[in-house]
């Protein structure tokens, strides 16, 4: 199988697809004509696509939750429940499923229902099938995503889009390397091209999916331009599948001016770099994922660390915002907790989001730096595929010029490894074999060593742990300690 | 099992599908500049690789993180699992976001010591701590039969309250 970045044939995906639906017994369910039929009859109000575009025209930040549990009749319960406090629902899809570990996902089911509650961390959706699924689509109002982490999830799409789900999250870079160990990444990449393909499909039966690459990637210190790299890449791999709709997200650093600075690089790159590949006719839209490291334990806290991120996607104009809750320290959350989580980012985005910030030299110089940063990469990444991003994407992440922090996959170098600034802003303690201008670099090298100065320690690994448990531990820097210990991290 | 170096042997790993790789790296460094030989497995490692790797590496503990919120399925059976491939005695140590939901503490540690774990540990512990109590546990075990029947005591009602409070 030789990859590249070429649009399936028909021939090629028709085949490919009689085995996909093969797979599991309920893939022999889905039926695309009468999915589609059914994607037309939805209102615009049940249709994300309709949802982002309205809130991009009108400069709105829209709210939504995760929420996956085991059982179908306690997931109609759980997004009913959410259903008034946001605008736009999710499905998050359990681990065993995201692994195509479907009997495992099947026991999973059996023992929540022995429990009396769900021992799954999401919703196994294969298992449910199309039927079920649609029930799901049923009993809502407003539009529903497919959240995940799935390296292949061919017939998990084939199964939620027929069902009547309008949105995918996910691509083929930022759902193996975060969420894969040993799942090579030519794979990965051809099975999202799969995944994108039918969402080229319908889209040539005029029903637009939204597509949704995943942001934070490892969710722990991502430097802007690392995540925003992906995005970008995973993009132009949708676009050339017929994708038409495309959210690109980003991560919260916690650094205001940085976080800012990613959120209008992303959309002003979004459209240079699609563009310079010829396409025009895309709707682009982003997404703000609140915090994603590890959170304080008490609910007073984490509910300032879930009103930080709304104040920064709120300034920063995102079109959706992820919204954590109170509960994230221990895990997968009531869905009292998850309506308190949407309840506080609804008060502090109300707040802000008219309030008109105006830009600054040093919003300017950031925006300057992670533009700079992406192209430099990204031109690598085109070198080494000779002009094909998809080739070049599995050659640059070999040759560590795409590196991901803390990532556990097996193909990503992990030398690449961050630290924050004096101001918190996230910056590259070492850049690995990542290729940056020097200039660049060296402002890394500065801002770093102010740091380092200012604590009268030298940057190090132990600085990067520092910081890894800063935001748990009450404070965004992770500054030294007066203990003769290490300080405690999120999880174990 | 017995070992006469100095430096501990334990197999480390995040059990089940979870992907979580960050506090493994975290749990990595530290021990290892705690002169454990640390024999990582990184995430998403089934019961039977934790074992084939305590097999081959002849160690001492095996330690299991999840944070997923599978652990109650991913990690019930590892005890007897062990105790079929002949590591009966070998230490147990359990820790993370262990169950779906906010469950208190003492709950869940119940819930794991039940499955045969001999430390229980939650988010936020301070690592030091842990390497104290498995530099302690693993001098125990080396200890001959009679001795470990002097502290098994101490161990069940003193040290695991301290882990709980940590």
């Amino acid at each position: 199988m030789e990859l590249n970045n070429q649009r399936l044939s028909e021939r090629e995906f028709e085949q490919e697809r009689r085995q996909v639906l093969q797979s599991w017994p309920t893939g022999k369910e889905v039926d695309f004509s009468e999915g589609v039929k059914f994607q037309h009859a939805l209102p615009d109000s049940k249709r994300f696509s309709s949802v982002l575009r309205q809130a991009d025209q009108s400069g709105k930040t829209l709210l939504q939750p995760r929420a996956g549990v085991a059982l179908l009749h306690e997931q109609i319960a759980l997004l009913q429940h959410l259903e008034s406090s946001c605008d736009l629902l999710p499905t998050t899809i359990d681990a065993y499923t995201r692994l195509n570990r479907y009997d495992e996902a099947g026991s999973g089911i059996t023992k929540s229902l022995q429990a009396g509650s769900s021992l799954l961390n999401g919703f196994p959706a294969v298992n449910h099938g199309p039927k079920g699924c649609r029930q799901v689509v049923n009993a809502l109002n407003k539009p529903v995503q497919v959240r995940h982490g799935t390296p292949d999830a061919r017939l998990l799409s084939e199964i939620t889009l027929a069902a009547g789900y309008t949105s995918y999250e996910g691509g083929g870079i930022s759902y193996n390397i975060p969420y894969a160990k040993r799942v090579r990444l030519e794979s990965s990449i051809r099975h999202w091209q799969y995944c994108d393909r039918l969402v080229g499909k319908y889209e040539e039966e005029g029903i637009r999916i939204n597509r949704e690459p995943f942001g934070p990637l490892s969710g722990t210190l991502v430097p802007p331009f690392v995540s925003h790299c992906i995005m970008l890449i995973e993009g132009l791999l949708a676009l050339e599948q017929g994708v038409k709709c495309i959210t690109l997200g980003y991560g919260q650093g916690g650094n205001l001016i940085q976080d800012v600075a990613a959120i209008k690089s992303l959309r002003e790159l979004g459209d240079e770099v699609f563009q310079a590949a010829g396409f025009n006719d895309y709707e682009l839209s982003t997404v703000f994922h609140q915090w994603m490291g590890g959170f304080p334990q008490e609910e007073s806290k984490a509910y300032s660390v879930i009103c930080w991120g709304a104040t920064a996607a709120a300034i920063a104009g995102a079109t959706k915002i992820i919204v954590k809750t109170p509960h994230e320290a221990c895990g997968v959350p009531t869905k009292e907790a998850n309506t308190h989580g949407l309840e506080a980012t609804r008060q502090t985005i109300n707040m802000v989001h008219e309030q008109h910030f105006p830009t600054t030299e040093a919003m300017e110089r950031e925006v300057e730096i992670i533009k700079r940063e992406v192209r430099a990469v990204l031109d690598q990444v085109l070198n080494l595929g000779r002009g094909d991003i998809a080739l070049g994407t599995v050659r640059a992440f070999a040759a560590g010029a795409l590196d991901i922090p803390f990532a556990p996959a097996d193909c990503n170098a992990g030398v690449l490894m961050p630290v924050r600034d004096n101001d918190g802003a996230i910056r590259l303690l070492d850049p690995g074999s990542v290729p940056l201008p020097d200039d660049v670099l060296t402002f890394h090298r500065d801002k770093i060593a102010e740091r380092a100065r200012q604590e009268k320690r030298e940057a190090s690994f132990h600085m990067v742990v520092d910081d890894v448990n800063a935001v748990s531990r009450s404070t965004l820097i992770g500054r030294p300690q007066r203990r003769n210990t290490v300080s405690p991290i999120h999880g174990l | 099992m017995q070992q006469s170096t100095s430096e501990p042997t334990v197999i480390l790993g995040v059990i089940g599908a979870d992907c979580h790789a960050v506090g493994n790296k975290i749990i990595m460094s530290v021990l290892s500049q705690l002169s454990f030989q640390v024999i990582n497995l990184g995430v998403m490692v089934s019961q039977d690789e934790f074992i084939d790797a305590a097999i081959e590496h002849n160690a001492e503990a095996i330690l299991v993180s999840s944070i997923y919120g599978h652990g109650e399925i991913d990690c019930a059976g590892l005890r007897e699992r062990c105790m079929e491939r002949g590591l009966a005695e070998i230490i147990l140590y359990v820790g993370g976001n262990l169950v779906i939901g906010k469950r208190p503490f003492a709950e869940v540690q119940r819930l794991f010591a039940g499955m045969g774990y001999d430390r229980v540990f939650q988010p936020g512990i301070d690592l030091h701590d842990v390497a104290k109590l498995l530099r302690m546990d693993i001098h125990q075990r080396r200890q001959p039969q009679w001795n470990q029947w002097l502290v098994a005591g101490h161990r069940e009602h003193g040290v695991l309250d301290m882990a709980a409070r940590a």
